[in-house]
């Protein structure tokens, strides 16, 4: 068990020093700039033109939408990058050579595209939080509401993961993977207007499902309204229980493919 | 011109068994699927027919998805000189760094091509299973015609980003970047300054109304600029500076 823990440690190590000077960080980065900008300037200017509709709500809602195009593609980008140095280097028959086992070294990829993308998500939590309060919003920051939305924001992001890792690793070639990530973004968008049944297949459907603001319609006027947290609960760990038997299934493929 | 017939012949001698017609294929149907459904759903809502099918369609096709399929394309022509050592062998060939840019420019104009093609007929299907009967719009082949130009314009500038870019999907996420900032563009009146929002403009997917002739030639001038000039400066980067081979 030590032994298991410390190779562990020794992968997650290698995964970071693997990615210096790989520009990641500044690509994920740029990818969430463009998606705040994007945010803050629909919302801005929803909230000039409707003052009476300014709030957290419709803020967290907007981009609870736009994570359903971007975060699937960044997630793809992301982990496109961190596997596929060990298909262009050739090095995954160095890498099994090491005394850590296929597995450990799937989940050190896993783990390091994790947590770049739920650092992503917390830049932009708190640019939501900056956004609001520097344009004078009326209710102080609903820090349960953005917490609820970091979290079904980052779930979603991890059962995406999995997908893309077991398809960046599985298939070198990695224009599929980043067509997936395409496909994703465009499914993450979408979802909303697909039926019950089809959304609860697709887990890109979870960037908007799992937002803690729920957005109707009525007649042209869009009206918001916080979701029960009990409600989600179920769904999340339908999403939860999905990713780990893709990143299982994935890490059960890889590992027994020859070299 | 032997050589660059040489040398596009070599491009699609290594397309051969790459299965990147899945990648154009499944967009553009994925595009319509869904497009088409909402239509058909709102179609008392969506009543100008054809018209109101290609707002629904051509919106995310134009808007995000064909740009970062573009942007595909375009990083997968440069991904057999990336790996392992052939750039080395590649600025041996006795072709020019022109020849090999312009190569792959044209190759991946031909795969857009058959794109919008496909795009357009997927179209056609869906409007005949939603129970359109009028004639086709007029401007259709106006649409097509002017997104695949501004296609070549955006191809050009994502070859030149992958022709420097050694990560497959780095470029991807800046022709992502690209498209918001384009769709940016267009909100603020400048859509005729910028390949992504020439996209926008040049398909009609936001606004059918078509473009005066004085913009049409402003259109036609800076698509020209956005071919022209990534890859002079790609070429000429080739021409003096030396390769980097390693990953």
């Amino acid at each position: 068990m030590k032994l298991a823990m410390r190779n562990m440690r020794t992968a997650l190590g290698l995964e970071w020093y693997k990615l210096r000077r790989k520009r990641l960080f500044g690509m994920v980065l740029l990818l969430m700039l463009a998606e705040i900008a994007w945010g803050c300037t629909a919302s801005g200017m929803s909230f000039s033109r409707h003052p009476e509709h300014a709030g957290w709500e419709p803020l967290l809602a907007m981009f609870a939408s736009m994570n359903g195009l971007f975060m699937p593609i960044a997630a793809a980008v992301c982990v496109s990058r961190i596997c596929d140095m060990e298909h262009k280097g050739n090095t995954w028959k160095l890498l099994l050579t090491l005394n850590a086992g296929r597995g450990a070294l799937y989940a050190a990829k896993y783990v390091t595209a994790s947590i770049i993308m739920t650092a992503a998500v917390l830049l932009q939590a708190l640019a939501i939080a900056a956004f609001g309060a520097v344009n004078g919003l009326e209710q102080p920051v609903p820090l349960l509401l953005l917490l609820r939305f970091f979290a079904g924001t980052v779930l979603a992001n991890m059962a995406v993961t999995a997908v893309q890792q077991w398809i960046s690793l599985a298939v070198p070639n990695q224009a599929f993977a980043l067509a997936l990530g395409m496909i994703g973004g465009f499914f993450g968008i979408v979802a909303d207007l697909m039926p019950r049944g089809v959304r609860a297949m697709l887990i890109w459907s979870s960037y908007t499902g799992f937002s803690p603001v729920t957005q109707t319609f009525a007649g042209e006027t869009a009206q918001f309204a916080v979701r029960d947290m009990g409600s989600l609960l179920p769904a999340m760990a339908g999403v939860a229980a999905a990713g780990a038997v893709i990143y299982l299934a994935g890490c059960f493929h890889v590992s027994r493919r020859e070299g | 011109m032997n050589a660059l017939k040489r040398c596009i012949a070599a491009e699609w001698l290594k397309l051969r068994h790459s299965r990147i017609w899945i990648i154009l294929a499944i967009l553009p149907v994925i595009s319509v699927l869904i497009g088409g459904f909402n239509f058909s759903m709102n179609q008392g809502v969506l009543t100008k027919e054809w018209y109101s099918l290609w707002s629904q369609v051509g919106l995310f096709y134009g808007e995000f998805f064909f740009p970062v399929l573009i942007a595909i394309v375009c990083a997968y022509m440069w991904r057999l000189e990336h790996l392992n050592k052939n750039w080395h062998l590649i600025m041996t060939a006795p072709v020019s760094a022109a020849h090999l840019f312009l190569a792959k420019w044209i190759v991946s104009g031909a795969l857009l091509l058959m794109v919008q093609l496909f795009f357009s007929l997927l179209y056609v299907l869906a409007g005949m299973m939603a129970g359109i009967t009028s004639a086709l719009p007029a401007e259709l082949p106006g649409w097509l015609a002017r997104g695949w130009i501004s296609a070549l314009s955006i191809s050009s500038l994502q070859l030149a980003i992958s022709a420097l870019v050694r990560s497959f999907a780095a470029p991807i996420g800046i022709g992502l970047c690209a498209s918001f900032l384009g769709l940016g563009m267009y909100v603020f009146d400048l859509g005729l300054y910028f390949p992504h929002s020439l996209l926008t403009v040049g398909m009609g997917v936001l606004s059918q109304t078509g473009l005066p002739r004085g913009e049409l030639a402003l259109y036609l001038a800076m698509n020209g600029l956005y071919m022209a000039a990534p890859g002079a400066w790609v070429i000429r980067r080739r021409r003096t500076s030396d390769v980097v081979s390693s990953t």
